[in-house]
């Protein structure tokens, strides 16, 4: 079986990766920097190169990621060496949004709109920030000149060459599993025209919008609707392209087929994620609900700082806070 | 061409061939969030790591998910979600702690917590 990357490729991605990033790691007065980073490039560059290649070869069908998958892959995957490389650990989150922000690209191109752009909100917008304020309270005032206003916590990373050793094998043992799995020239394991593939199947669950789309396309009248089952479901044939309407006083049906289809109606990535969240998986809210409570007690305890104040003081602030208490308003009464 | 990625349009399952190089990818993101971790030295960098490797989880989920079209993988990445925003709270409060007790950021300055 032919694999999607040869291995020799790999390999020497993965010796050419780990040099460039233990060249790339901090280290205090190291020259060597842009050196690790043109090598860790031309390895990406190699990888980028073959996987381009293999795609346009007739076994695959010509399938390709195509250029934008290329653009975002090389952002992510750039920011996030920087993440790791960059000394100055501000500018190493700033980093992370960057990845985060092309990694929702990639997700744009695989039709998971939704968690797309809820992960630039909550990423970006919430966790990094939170990140951002932590960095600038808890770093020191900075000393002295440019150059060792970095401590050693920053400026010098333990152990560069063992890590990317360590993590480049990882990688090239991550990519022969999951690439060696996968064969070459495989279709999706479902195509358009199966039986078993009808994207709007999930419409005959959501009666209402079926109904809102319909009214809009001017294709019922206001006292007529979709046909409901006794589940509360729609009666609604994805495979064949019919809806079954039912006149809401006179009980009469009649049935809107294929030709007079509104091409609006169709079952979007929010429709289908919302289905399944809610429907499939119901029990993950309520864990995860209880995970983010639970988050916020143990935040609360862990990060709250104990204030000792002697008896006397607290007795003086008790009168105090008692005594501004009653104070009649003046402007009432005089 | 097969028009298999116009933006948008999720009805057509990925073919191995494209779905390779976005689990390639993020294999990489793992790999570098993994080095990451073990050789910075500032805590909060070592919780960002953690964070990409998150990341790489969530494309390879939703790019498996695309292959076999369905939406598990997406509402997996929406719990994944919930638990890294629990974990950062979670972290940045020990980082505060331990940052108020030692004054330095350093996770060498715990080095008697090794066991």
């Amino acid at each position: 079986m032919e694999t999607l990357i040869s291995p020799i490729i790999l390999y020497t991605f993965c010796v050419l990766g780990a040099a460039g990033l233990s060249l790339a790691l901090p280290r205090r007065g190291s020259k060597l920097v842009p050196i690790g980073m043109i090598l860790l490039g031309s390895a990406f560059a190699m990888v980028a190169v073959s996987f381009a290649w293999r795609a346009s070869e007739p076994l695959t069908g010509g399938a390709g990621p195509g250029l934008f998958f290329y653009l975002f892959a090389a952002i992510a995957l750039g920011a996030s060496i920087r993440v790791i490389t960059h000394p100055r650990p501000v500018y190493s989150a700033l980093y992370f949004i960057m990845t985060i922000i092309a990694s929702c690209g990639m997700y744009v191109l695989l039709g998971a709109e939704f968690v797309a752009f809820a992960l630039v909100i909550i990423y970006a917008g919430a966790i990094l920030i939170t990140y951002l304020f932590v960095i600038m309270l808890a770093t020191q005032a900075p000393t002295g000149t440019e150059d060792d206003m970095l401590d050693d916590t920053d400026a010098v990373a333990r152990e560069p060459v063992v890590g990317s050793i360590v993590g480049f094998v990882l990688m090239g043992l991550i990519s022969i599993m999951l690439l060696g799995g996968i064969e070459t020239g495989k279709p999706g394991s479902i195509k358009p025209g199966d039986p078993g593939f009808q994207p709007d199947a999930v419409l005959a669950s959501l009666p209402v919008k079926v109904d809102k789309v319909l009214r809009r396309a001017n294709l019922i009248d206001a006292d007529e609707r979709v046909l409901r089952t006794e589940g509360g479901g729609g009666v609604f044939d994805a495979a064949a392209r019919t809806i079954t309407i039912e006149h809401t006083e006179l009980g009469t049906t009649r049935v809107i087929g294929a030709d007079n289809w509104p091409e609006e109606l169709s079952a979007g990535n929010l429709d289908r994620l919302g289905w399944n969240l809610l429907h499939d998986h119901p029990m993950t809210i309520e864990i995860a609900g209880i995970i983010l409570l639970m988050a916020m007690l143990g935040a609360t305890v862990l990060a709250r700082k104990h204030v000792e104040l002697e008896d006397s003081l607290k007795a003086e602030q008790a009168k105090r806070l008692s005594g501004a208490q009653p104070r009649p308003s003046g402007g009432g009464a005089s | 061409m097969t028009p298999m990625l116009t933006l948008g349009v999720s009805e057509y399952a990925l073919p191995a061939s494209v779905l390779a190089p976005y689990l390639f990818v993020s294999a990489a993101m793992f790999a570098i969030g993994l080095i990451g971790f073990l050789t910075r030295k500032n805590l909060i960098i070592m919780f960002l790591c953690t964070e990409l490797m998150f990341q790489a989880a969530g494309l390879a989920l939703i790019a498996f998910g695309r292959h076999h079209l369905g939406e598990d993988g997406q509402t997996f990445v929406i719990f994944v979600l919930c638990v890294a925003a629990a974990e950062a709270a979670m972290a940045l409060a020990l980082v505060v702690l331990l940052f108020r007790r030692r004054e330095t950021l350093s996770a060498e300055a715990w080095k008697e917590l090794k066991g």
